[in-house]
């Protein structure tokens, strides 16, 4: 992100920045107080981030290469260094290699299912026509606000097989609904619909923000060249928006890979373990008190993060 | 002062990053230290959850009224992330004086040292239901006093189970079977038993079959879950869901409409549920159910629940905690304590009292409470369950075979051991 | 010609109403649980569970809200949350925009690492360090105090990125200019570069405020006592139980808990919008 940013930055007047040459102390000098000015700026953050942020990870990260587990607590430091055994012990555990495939699954469905509705909702609320505006996006965001735990309390009355909408729904098209939730090839399918649901208005937030910024010009000249409402959006939106699109790709990735609340609170990982994630599973194994095992399991997937988001860069970043 | 502390917590960090210290084997016994003799004093912490946090702020103050130097502060704890709570203030140190600890947490917080054995000149052993004794038992050493217990029964609707030809409800493993078959057939219920397919604490149902089956699963130091009484248990278990007299796919809060409605024969709980389907039901339903024994086999042994109070080590307030905990446990309060939110005495002689012996829903509890068992509490005994649900769940849905299933647990529950 | 322009109004009409109607009913599907939600909160427990469920109350009553005054001391819980949270979202709002202006327009070393770092912990997942950072916490004597609550969540990855990205779009020429005339850098800063950074500070404010006000695990282990609970906490106490759920209760902590959090949206939408807009991550 740092390079494509730099890209589009407004260049810099040459003028502004190469006055002529200082001689040597002086440049000395300019370097210096350009350097205390920077962490003069950064400083406060930087004492803040290292003691509250950074500290913790690196703790956790030593902690992944020992047995530390809930009974050493009070004595932490008598724990075994245990090299990279937790980590090689992690793809022998059938549960991790499960609950991995389902956030897999989870990831590749739900971050282009999040992306398609979250830019539909935003270009239908862009196309110009449409009045009460402000309603329809507070509407579309609501789901954002809400706490996960009353949203759980809705959803299982919306999903229930005997009364639920959905199924009355389905019934009126005659049709026999499941019962979604307890079966194991639906369960996770249902919780990525409803991951979706909840974080399309975050993501329809962010790409309105992005359409705003397209230069209507563009469309005047593709109208005036006859092209369709499609094709414009094919051949000028859509390019238009991939940077925008890469951002909402890598932050929509970042949080379904820790993909965690909609089975601790919907399934509780079943049924059997159809919608254990992994940081489900990290998050039991902390539970059980297997802390070295449950950081090793989070650094994993730290490594998942980084990777995928290294990949979508490269897939809709800008080339240079 | 905070400097020095967090240096003190860098330095910690960094320690652990370069040194490899290796904790003590075995480490020493702890030794019981007994409380000195008169009235509590001093500020006395203490934790509970829900709705025992939420009410015994205010039933506290009696103790105040006797110990009138004590002073109880009482911080009420949700129950969705108590463990994560109380195992953060173990790592830190911060402690309160009491906590209220769910029975199956026990064996892991005492293991990590956090709590103070129990003075024998104090709190009577024999006192408690020996089931609930010895959840506080780790390593040969009591490190808590149960508080209040709970225990499963079979809940069942009395016309149903008269339609179906038991109207004294089950006696046997064959009369809960043939209860089950009669309602489902006789009586119209869609569903004879409502059992757990495997899910969260599904144990807490499976093991009383076992345990009444002869099956001694486990203890301190040995697991044994793949034995022939395991397995029958298992196929029992399972037998329900084959005959399709349990269902495997019951949404959450649909067993207690279903049970009012009549479409549920029979469930299996504990006594919170009396409250649930009484007010559901409306009025007068109170007397179209009724709670009988875990069924005989070998014996009728179900399984004991509820929580203790423990002290902490780090106390600030040791001897008042002490005190205050013994307080608790005085038969004459804990019927007081059941008066006030519905918790059923650890305490066995306050069963006398006729607040409870009145009432025969309730003493079916306390004649099951008697030989009620828990699992030893061991440190890793909520893995343990973890992947003993799992199984279970293959179980019942996808009619794994009884035998194994036994050995997958047995395997499973070895590769975690039992922490000690 | 005349034909030909009615056509297309008829089209354009047509095409309005469809896109109306489809907008609807993704409002109702989005919208529509959450409607429940608060209609639900106005009805009596026993209904709430009622199988099959209703719509509209049959019985109308505000028991469940009075609940949540008269079972919870919720002014004080109310407070805690306002004052963790907006103390939060300062903190954010000032110590990331520093450190983003310093890493988006100012040359110096150990920049890029800095940087770097802030990256990677966008991408740590937050439970792994629970633990170290209470432990910290509290070997600092913060436990059960505001300064405890408020600490960890003071500067966050993700508000540096934000700031960085956005302020990289603010002209050179602009800040150049103000050194010209001879202003200080923070001077600059603080009045030509935050002004036009409005829009980014309003998303940035809108984020940290809900995600501390929804916070809950981090308030409820580091408040003791129950004078130091956050809303979320003290809702959690009183609506889950150890073996059931108070439905009503829940609800109307949802709907009590949403309303400040839809108001602040609803306030700074507009530079909401703009915002992402412009941090429109080129």
């Amino acid at each position: 992100m740092a390079d494509a940013s730099a890209a589009t930055a407004p260049a810099r007047p040459a003028g502004a920045t190469s006055p002529d040459r200082p001689a040597g102390s002086v440049r000395r000098r300019q370097r210096l107080r350009r350097a205390l000015t920077g962490w003069a700026f950064s400083a406060p953050f930087t004492v803040l981030f290292l003691v509250s942020m950074a500290l913790p990870v690196v703790v956790s990260l030593v902690m992944s290469f020992t047995d530390l587990r809930s009974t050493d607590l009070r004595n932490p430091l008598a724990v075994n260094v245990v090299g990279i055994d937790n980590y090689t012990r992690l793809f022998s555990d059938q549960l991790f290699l499960r609950s991995s495939v389902n956030t897999l699954v989870f990831v590749i469905a739900g971050v282009p299912l999040t992306m398609v509705l979250a830019l539909a909702a935003a270009t239908a609320l862009n196309s110009g026509l449409v009045r009460f505006r402000a309603l329809f996006r507070v509407g579309f965001y609501l789901p954002v606000v809400a706490s996960i735990v009353a949203l759980s309390v809705v959803w299982r009355f919306l999903l229930d097989p005997e009364v639920g909408l959905v199924n009355n729904l389905l019934r009126l098209v005659g049709i026999d609904g499941p019962n979604w939730l307890y079966d194991a090839r639906l369960a996770l399918p249902s919780l990525i619909v409803m991951a979706a649901w909840r974080n399309l208005g975050f993501l329809m937030v962010i790409f309105l923000a992005g359409l705003q910024a397209v230069p209507a010009d563009l469309y005047e000249a593709a109208t005036l060249d006859g092209a369709t409402r499609w094709q414009q959006f094919r051949n000028v939106t859509l390019p238009m928006l991939r940077p925008t699109l890469l951002f909402g790709g890598v932050i929509t990735g970042i949080g379904y890979l820790q993909f965690f609340e909609e089975p601790l609170v919907m399934t509780q990982g079943g049924p059997l373990s159809s919608t254990l994630s992994v940081s489900f599973h990290i998050y039991n194994q902390f539970g059980f008190g297997n802390y070295g095992y449950a950081a090793a399991g989070s650094y994993v997937l730290f490594l998942a993060i980084v990777a995928l988001s290294v990949v979508q860069f490269r897939l809709l970043g800008e080339r240079n | 002062m905070r400097s020095r502390r967090l240096a003190a917590a860098v330095v910690l960090a960094a320690s652990v990053a370069l040194t490899g210290c290796g904790r003590d084997s075995g480490g020493g016994q702890d030794e019981a230290k007994s409380v000195g003799a008169g009235k509590a004093s001093g500020d006395i912490t203490v934790w509970a959850m829900g709705t025992e946090g939420e009410k015994l702020a205010e039933f506290a103050k009696e103790f105040s009224t006797e110990n009138p130097d004590a002073k109880v502060s009482v911080t009420a704890v949700p129950w969705d992330a108590a463990h994560q709570k109380i195992a953060s203030a173990i790592a830190a140190k911060q402690t309160p004086d009491v906590s209220m600890i769910g029975t199956t947490w026990q064996g892991e917080f005492a293991k990590s040292g956090a709590f103070d054995p129990t003075p024998p000149d104090l709190i009577k052993k024999d006192d408690f239901f020996p089931g609930a004794w010895d959840t506080t038992i780790v390593d040969n050493t009591s490190y808590g006093v149960p508080w209040y217990v709970e225990t499963r029964l079979i809940y069942y609707r009395k016309d149903l189970a008269a339609k179906a030809g038991f109207p004294d409800g089950p006696k046997t493993w064959d009369d809960l079977k043939a209860m089950a078959k009669g309602m489902k057939d006789k009586a119209g219920a869609k569903w004879g038993l409502n059992l757990q397919p495997g899910k969260t604490g599904s144990w807490q149902s499976v093991l009383p079959f076992a345990w009444s089956n002869g099956a001694d699963v486990a203890s301190a130091t040995k697991l044994s879950f793949d034995t022939p009484e395991m397995t029958e248990a298992l196929g029992y278990y399972q037998s329900f869901f084959k005959e399709g007299l349990s269902p495997t796919a019951l949404p959450d809060g649909a067993l207690e409409p279903g049970f009012v409605k009549g479409e549920i024969g029979a469930f299996i709980s504990g006594p919170w549920h009396m409250g649930i389907v009484e007010e559901q039901g409306g009025a007068g339903f109170k007397d179209k159910y009724a709670v009988a024994q875990m069924p005989m086999k070998k014996s009728s042994t179900s399984f004991i629940g509820g929580s203790n109070l423990a002290v902490f080590k780090d106390a600030k307030n040791r001897d008042g905690a002490w005190k205050f905990v013994q307080w608790l446990g005085k038969p004459e309060v804990q019927v007081k304590w059941y008066q006030a939110v519905k918790d059923l005495p650890a305490v066995q002689s306050a069963w006398n009292d006729s607040t409870l012996s009145g009432d025969t829903s309730l003493t079916a509890f306390g004649q099951q409470l008697k030989s009620a068992k828990a699992p030893p509490a061991i440190t890793t005994w909520e893995q343990i369950a973890a992947a003993f649900d799992l199984e279970v769940e293959k179980l019942c849905k996808q009619n794994a075979d009884p035998a194994a299933t036994a050995k997958a647990i047995q395997e499973k529950a070895s590769a975690i051991g039992t922490g000690s | 010609m005349a034909t030909k322009d009615t056509t297309l109004r008829t089209r354009d009409r047509v095409a309005t109403t469809v896109l109306y109607v489809v907008l609807l009913l993704g409002l109702l599907a989005v919208a529509g649980p959450f409607v429940w939600m608060a209609l639900s909160s106005l009805k009596p427990e026993r209904e709430i569970r009622d199988v099959p469920p209703t719509w509209w109350p049959e019985t109308v009553t505000l028991d469940n809200f009075r609940g949540l005054f008269s079972r919870l001391d919720f002014p004080l819980y109310f407070l805690n949350s306002a004052l963790v949270a907006t103390l939060v979202m300062v903190g954010n709002l000032l110590f990331c925009s520093l450190v983003g202006y310093a890493l988006a327009k100012l040359r110096y070393p150990g920049k890029r690492a800095l940087f770097l770092a802030v990256l990677g912990m966008l991408m740590v997942p937050g439970m792994v360090t629970f633990v170290p950072q209470f432990v910290l916490v509290s070997n600092m004597g913060l436990t059960n105090t505001y300064a405890g609550l408020i600490l960890p969540f003071l500067v966050g990855p993700f508000g540096v990125f934000l700031m960085r990205q956005f302020l990289q779009s603010i002209p050179d020429e602009l800040i150049e200019a103000a050194r010209v005339d001879g202003a200080g850098e923070f001077r600059i800063f603080w009045r030509v570069v935050l002004p036009l950074c409005r829009p980014a500070l309003a998303t940035l404010g809108i984020l940290t405020f809900l995600a501390s006000w929804n916070n809950f695990l981090w308030p409820l282990v580091v408040a003791t006592t129950e004078d130091k609970y956050t809303l979320p906490v003290a809702l959690a106490l009183y609506s889950v139980g150890e073996n059931e759920r108070n439905y009503g209760l829940l609800l109307a902590g949802a709907v009590v808990v949403v309303l400040p959090v839809l108001i602040v949206f609803l306030v700074l939408q507009r530079h909401f919008l703009r915002g992402i807009a412009t941090t429109g991550i080129k």
